[in-house]
C-alpha cells in the first residue's frame, strides 16, 4: 500500500492523459499546499492543487483534497491520509469516464449563452448588468456526481450488510437430445431451496436450422424441463433466458426474491466459424440482486485435444465483447443500465462472475487406459495435474483472477450414451472434465462441486456447484443516512472551494481633488480561498460602464493565485466640477460573490470648470468668492461685471503682450506643473504677476475654452453654426447667442485676428488657429461624435469670423 | 452502487434582504455551515452561499445570495434581485427601524421580482427574548396584510433556520406543480433539470407516493 505522494500523482496522471504532465512547487507541508500548474503538451491546461481540508487540525492531517482542473472540469475528491494509491486511480478513473459521457449536460444547453461556457443561470442573467450568469458555475455536475458516488462507495461499510444467497450453477453439454422427464436429481438435490438458479446448456440444438436460423424448438423444451425440476421447497420466476445456437442460459430466481432483482441484462458472443458464428462462443446474463452485481456467462470453448490456444482466445474474445449493450426489459420496475462502450472488460466490473460451460479443455498426454487405471483407484488429484485448464490458468494464460474449486468427481466427458462407461467407441477419446464452473468476485464461498452420474441422455455428464454468496443489501435508512453526510460534505466543500478574497479596504477616499491633478490610490486584494481568482469590475444596472468617467482603475480585471495578492490602483482626474464625487464600484469574482468598493471625494472649484456667465459674475478669484455669492452667481441673481470672464482677460491680455510673436504658441506644450501654477494663480488671486510662460499659458486658454461648464457655443446652436455657408449667416446666428458667450466667442476672435498679423513671427495660419479653435469652441456633448460635414463646418465658421471683417460686431459694453 | 445521485432536479435562487445588522449573513451561514458566526462583519457586497436540500423527494440546489444591507449600497443591491425565486426579508426583533423599514424592502421586492416569487419575512434574534422590540403578533399581522410567510427565527440557536429556507422552497416547488411558476419564464429564479432516465427510476416512483404534496 502506498500513500499518496507527489509521484504517485505524477504517474497516474501521466497515464491518463497519455501526455507529459510535470508537477512543481509541490508541498504538503503548509496549510493549503502552493498551488501549481501543469503544462500538458496538449493545448489545455491542466491545474492541480491539495489542501488540507480541516485547517484547524495541521501537522495531524486528516484529508487531502484534490480538485484537478482537466480542461474546463474540475475533478474533486477528498482521500485519507495514507489511502491506497490504488482507489485515487480508480476514483480519478471514474470521474473522467463519467465526464466524457457528459450526459449530465444536455439539459444545460437551453440555459447556456455559448457553447463553451457552463452557467447554471444563464438566459435570465442575459441582459443584468452585473453579469450574474456566471456566478454559480461551480464545478460540473457530472464530476459531482462522480465525487458523491466515490464518497458514497467509500463508506459502503456504513449502510449495507451481507446477506447469505445460495446459488445454484449448473452446466451441461446434452449433445442435441431432447430433455429427459426430470432433471430434478441434478438441479434440486440440495436439501434447501436455493435463491438463484443459474442453469446453462450447451449442445442444445446440432440442427442445421438451429445454426441457420437461430430458431430451435429444443429451446423451449429445455427450459420447460428446468423449470419443472427446480426444488420443490419453493417457487421460482425465470429472470432472462438467452442462447446462442446451441449454448443456453436460464436464469431463476426464488419468487420471495423476485422483487429485489433489478438490471437484468443479457449478450452474446460468438467465437465459431469465422471467430464470430455461434456454434461456439458464449452467452452471459448479468443481474442486480439486492445491491450485488452478479454475472453469469456460460460458454462453449474451441474442441479437440490440441486446441488448447483456440480455447484460450475464444476465452479472452468473450471476455472483451460480452458488454451488454443489448438490455432485456422483462420487468416493468427494473431501470436498464447502459454501459460505456470504452469500458472493454466489462466482466472486470461486476462484483461477482460465475463462469459455466463446456470449456472442453482435456488431458495432456494421458491416455484413456491410464486415465481409467488412475480413477480406480481414485486419483483423480493426480489426473489433474495433467489437466490442460489448471496448466493454463496457473500459467496466467486463461481465466485470470477466476477460482475453481477442487474437482473430487471423475471426469464428465466422454461417456458412451445411456450409460456411465467412458467412450468404447474406436476413437477411445480419453477421458475429460470439459464442464466446469468457476467463479470470481469477493464474498463467494461454493459449497459443493460436483457432477450427476445419473443423467445418460448425453455424452457429458451435467456439473453443478452450489454456492453461498454474500450479497450487499442497502440499509435505506442508514444509507439515507450516509447520503446526508455526504451532501453536507459536498456542500461544505462547495463552499469552501467559492472563490475568497479580502480587500484591505472598500471605502477609497480620495480627499479634496483639484481640476486635472489626479490623484491615486491603492487597494490590495488578497486571495484568501483555496481556488485561484478571476475577478473584474462589473456594471451596475442602467450603466454602460464599470466606473465613472473620471477614474480609472488598473487593472480592472485580473486573476490572484491563493496566497497571492493584487494591487488595484484608482486613480481620479476632474475634468468638470462636481459638488462631490463618489461612486460604488462592483468587484465581481467569477463564481462568486460581488465586492462594493465605494470611492468618495471632494472636488475643489476652479475657473476652468466654472460657467461662463458665473465668472462674469465674479468679482474676486472664484475659491475668494464666498458660498452665497456663488450661489447668486450660479443663480444668475447677482450683478455681471464684466464682459468676458476675468480670468479670460488675464490669459489673452499677457498672451497679447507677451506672446504674439512666439513661435507655435498653441502647439507647444508646457509642463503640467506649469498648469497648476496657472490653475492656482487664477483661482485663488494672488499679488504676484502670472506665470511668466507664454505657452503655458496659452494652454491654459485652450484648457479654459475647451472646459467651461457650458461651450462657448451653446449645445444647441452648435451644429447651426457648423452648417452655415456664408459669413452672413455666420453673423445672423452670431447675433443669436446669449451676450456673454458672444462676447467670449468674438473676443477670441480678435485675439485671434491680432496673431495672425503676426504669423510670420509666430508661424500661426487661419487654417491652424480655425482648426484649434474651432473644435473648442463649438463643443460636443461628451461621448457624441461628430458628422464628418459638422467637424469640418465647425472650422470653417470660425475661419469665417478670421477672414472678414468682424470689428462692427462688437457690442458696446453693457 | 444504487445510493441517489448527488444530481438535484432544480435550482432555486434566493435573496437575503433586510436593514444593515439584522443577521442575514448569519442566517445564511447557519443554513449553509450550521454554525454562528459570532463577530459578522458587514456585508459589503454580495456573499454567495450554496446547498442542497430535498423537498418532496426532489433535490434542489438553492443558490443563496446574501446583500449588504446598508442603506448607500440600495441601488447597487437592486440589481441582485431579478430571477429570484425566494426572498427573505429580515427584520431583527430587537430594532424596531429594522421592522419600520419592511415596506420599503417589500416594494423594491415586490417591483424587482416576479409575481411568483416567495417572499418569506423573518423576524431574527428571537433569542434575545428580553430586548423584543417588536411584537409576533404585529408582525404576524403585517406577514399576512401583505401575503407573506413568517417566522420568527434566531441565526444564533438555530431555531427555525432551516425551517425558513425549507418552506420557501417547498412553496417554490409547489407553485411549479401548480403551474403557477413558468419554468420557461426567463426570471422565475428557477431551473429544471430533467431526471435522466435508467437512474435510480424505481427509487423515484417511491418516494413521489410518499410525497406529502
Amino acid at each position: 500500500m502506498s500513500n499518496i505522494n507527489q509521484e504517485v500523482i505524477n504517474v497516474i496522471l501521466e497515464k491518463l492523459s497519455s501526455v507529459e504532465i510535470k508537477i512543481k512547487n509541490v508541498s504538503f507541508n503548509c496549510i493549503y499546499y502552493k498551488y501549481s500548474r501543469i503544462r500538458t503538451s496538449l493545448i489545455h491546461q491542466t491545474d492541480i492543487f491539495r489542501s488540507v481540508s480541516d485547517t484547524n487540525s495541521i501537522p495531524s492531517y486528516t484529508h487531502y483534497k484534490f480538485t484537478i482542473n482537466y480542461k474546463t472540469l474540475n475533478l474533486p475528491f477528498i482521500l485519507d491520509n495514507g489511502t491506497d494509491s490504488k482507489i485515487f486511480e480508480e476514483a480519478l478513473t471514474i470521474a473522467l469516464s463519467l465526464r466524457s459521457q457528459d450526459s449530465d449536460f444536455h439539459w444545460l444547453e437551453k440555459f447556456s449563452l455559448d457553447s463553451d461556457s457552463f452557467s447554471e443561470f444563464g438566459d435570465d442573467a442575459s441582459g443584468l448588468p452585473v453579469c450574474r450568469q456566471k456566478i454559480p458555475r461551480t464545478r460540473g455536475s457530472s464530476s459531482r456526481e462522480s465525487m458523491f458516488r466515490f464518497e458514497m462507495e467509500s463508506r459502503k461499510a456504513q449502510y449495507t450488510k451481507l446477506r447469505d444467497c445460495s446459488i445454484f450453477v449448473g452446466t451441461w453439454n446434452v449433445n442435441g437430445q431432447p430433455p429427459p422427464p426430470s432433471l430434478s436429481t441434478w438441479l434440486a438435490c440440495d436439501p434447501e431451496p436455493p435463491i438463484l438458479y443459474a442453469v446453462g446448456f450447451q449442445e442444445l440444438d446440432l440442427s442445421k436450422e438451429a445454426f441457420l436460423f437461430s430458431d430451435s424448438p429444443r429451446e423451449a423444451e429445455w427450459e420447460r424441463a428446468v423449470i419443472t425440476s427446480t426444488h420443490p421447497g419453493a417457487k421460482y420466476r425465470m429472470l432472462a433466458l438467452i442462447r446462442l445456437v446451441g449454448i443456453q442460459l436460464i436464469v431463476l430466481i426464488h419468487i420471495d426474491h423476485y422483487g429485489y432483482v433489478r438490471d437484468v441484462a443479457w449478450d452474446t458472443c460468438g467465437t465459431g466459424i469465422l471467430g464470430k458464428m455461434g456454434n461456439k462462443g458464449g452467452v452471459a446474463i448479468r443481474i442486480r440482486l439486492y445491491d450485488t452485481t452478479l454475472c453469469f456467462v456460460n460458454s462453449h470453448l474451441a474442441a479437440h485435444q490440441d486446441e488448447v490456444q483456440r480455447r484460450n482466445q475464444d476465452y479472452r474474445d468473450i471476455s472483451d465483447r460480452i458488454n451488454f449493450r443489448k438490455p432485456l426489459k422483462l420487468l416493468k420496475s427494473m431501470s436498464v443500465y447502459n454501459f460505456n462502450q470504452r469500458l472493454i472488460q466489462v466482466l472486470l466490473h461486476f462484483s461477482q462472475v460465475y463462469w459455466l460451460g463446456d470449456l472442453n479443455y482435456r488431458l495432456n498426454k494421458l491416455t484413456h487406459e491410464e486415465v481409467k487405471r488412475l480413477l480406480h483407484f481414485h486419483e483423480i488429484s493426480n489426473i489433474l495435474k495433467y489437466d490442460q485448464l489448471g496448466l493454463e490458468q496457473s500459467g496466467g494464460r486463461v481465466f485470470e483472477g477466476y477460482t475453481e474449486n477442487e474437482i473430487t468427481f471423475q471426469p464428465t466427458y466422454k461417456y458412451d450414451l445411456n450409460t456411465d462407461k467412458f467412450d468404447s467407441s474406436e476413437k477411445a477419446r480419453a477421458p475429460a472434465w470439459c464442464d466446469r464452473i468457476l467463479y470470481r468476485g469477493k464474498g463467494i464461498h461454493q459449497v459443493t462441486y460436483r457432477s450427476h452420474m445419473d443423467h445418460r441422455i448425453s455424452d457429458h455428464k451435467p456439473v453443478s456447484a452450489l454456492f453461498r454468496s454474500d450479497i450487499a443489501v442497502i440499509d435505506e435508512a442508514k444509507q439515507k443516512k450516509v447520503q446526508e453526510e455526504v451532501f453536507k460534505l459536498m456542500d461544505k466543500l462547495e463552499n469552501e472551494i467559492l472563490p475568497q478574497v479580502t480587500v484591505d479596504q472598500t471605502e477609497v477616499l480620495f480627499g479634496i481633488v483639484k481640476f486635472k491633478e489626479p490623484v491615486t490610490r491603492e487597494i490590495i486584494v488578497a486571495n484568501t480561498g483555496q481556488v485561484p481568482v478571476e475577478f473584474n469590475f462589473v456594471n451596475k444596472i442602467n450603466e454602460d460602464s464599470y466606473c465613472k468617467e473620471w477614474l480609472r482603475i488598473s487593472p480592472y480585471c485580473g486573476s490572484i493565485e491563493p496566497g497571492e495578492k493584487c494591487d488595484i490602483r484608482f486613480e481620479v482626474n476632474l475634468e468638470q466640477h462636481l459638488n462631490k464625487f463618489e461612486d460604488i464600484l462592483v468587484l465581481h469574482l467569477e463564481n462568486g460573490k460581488d465586492i462594493f468598493i465605494s470611492v468618495s471625494g471632494d472636488c475643489q472649484r476652479s475657473c476652468f470648470t466654472a460657467s461662463i456667465s458665473v465668472l462674469c459674475r465674479c468679482s474676486l478669484p472664484i475659491l475668494l468668492m464666498s458660498p452665497e455669492q456663488l450661489r447668486l452667481a450660479e443663480a444668475q441673481q447677482s450683478l455681471v461685471l464684466y464682459s468676458v470672464p476675468r480670468e479670460l482677460w488675464l490669459m489673452v491680455d499677457f498672451l497679447y503682450r507677451n506672446g504674439l510673436k512666439t513661435k507655435d504658441l498653441f502647439e507647444s506644450t508646457a509642463l503640467h506643473d506649469d498648469i497648476m501654477k496657472i490653475r492656482d494663480w487664477l483661482d485663488y488671486g494672488s499679488l504676484n504677476p502670472i506665470l511668466d510662460n507664454v505657452s503655458a499659458v496659452a494652454e491654459c486658454l485652450l484648457l479654459f475654452l475647451q472646459h467651461t461648464k457650458d461651450p462657448v457655443i451653446p449645445y444647441y446652436q452648435m451644429e447651426k453654426c457648423a452648417l452655415c455657408t456664408n459669413f452672413n449667416m455666420c453673423q445672423m446666428i452670431i447675433a443669436q447667442l446669449p451676450d456673454l458667450h458672444r462676447n467670449v466667442f468674438l473676443y477670441i476672435a480678435m485675439f485671434l485676428k491680432e496673431l495672425l498679423k503676426h504669423s510670420a513671427e509666430n508661424g500661426t495660419d487661419v487654417k491652424m488657429l480655425a482648426t484649434i479653435f474651432g473644435n473648442i469652441m463649438l463643443r460636443n456633448p461628451k461621448a457624441k461624435k461628430d458628422r464628418p460635414q459638422v467637424a469640418r463646418g465647425k472650422v470653417t465658421f470660425v475661419q469665417h469670423f478670421l477672414d472678414n471683417d468682424i470689428s462692427g460686431l462688437i457690442m458696446p459694453k453693457q | 452502487m444504487s445510493a441517489g445521485p448527488y444530481n438535484y432536479s432544480y435550482i432555486f435562487k434566493y435573496i437575503i434582504i433586510g436593514d444593515m445588522g439584522v443577521g442575514k449573513s448569519c442566517l445564511l451561514h447557519q443554513f449553509t455551515e450550521k454554525k454562528f458566526m459570532a463577530d459578522c462583519p458587514h456585508t459589503i457586497g454580495v456573499e454567495f452561499g450554496t446547498r442542497i436540500i430535498e423537498v418532496c423527494g426532489q433535490k434542489i440546489k438553492l443558490q443563496i445570495w446574501d446583500t449588504a444591507g446598508q442603506e448607500r449600497f440600495r441601488a447597487v443591491t437592486r440589481s441582485y434581485y431579478r430571477g429570484a425565486a425566494g426572498a427573505l426579508m429580515v427584520y431583527d426583533i430587537t430594532r424596531r427601524s429594522t421592522y419600520n423599514h419592511l415596506s420599503s424592502w417589500l416594494t423594491d421586492t415586490r417591483n424587482l421580482t416576479n409575481p411568483s416569487t416567495v417572499i418569506f419575512l423573518i423576524g431574527n434574534k428571537c433569542d434575545l427574548e428580553g430586548q423584543r422590540d417588536v411584537t409576533y403578533e404585529e408582525a404576524k399581522q403585517f406577514a399576512e396584510e401583505n401575503g407573506l410567510m413568517f417566522v420568527e427565527a434566531s441565526a444564533k440557536t438555530g431555531s427555525n433556520v432551516e425551517d425558513a429556507f425549507l418552506e420557501t422552497a417547498t412553496r417554490i416547488y409547489q407553485s411549479i406543480q401548480d403551474g403557477r411558476l413558468d419554468l420557461n419564464a426567463a426570471e422565475s429564479g428557477v431551473q429544471h433539470k430533467p431526471s435522466q432516465p435508467g437512474r435510480n427510476l424505481s427509487n423515484d416512483l417511491h418516494q413521489k407516493d410518499n410525497c406529502p404534496c
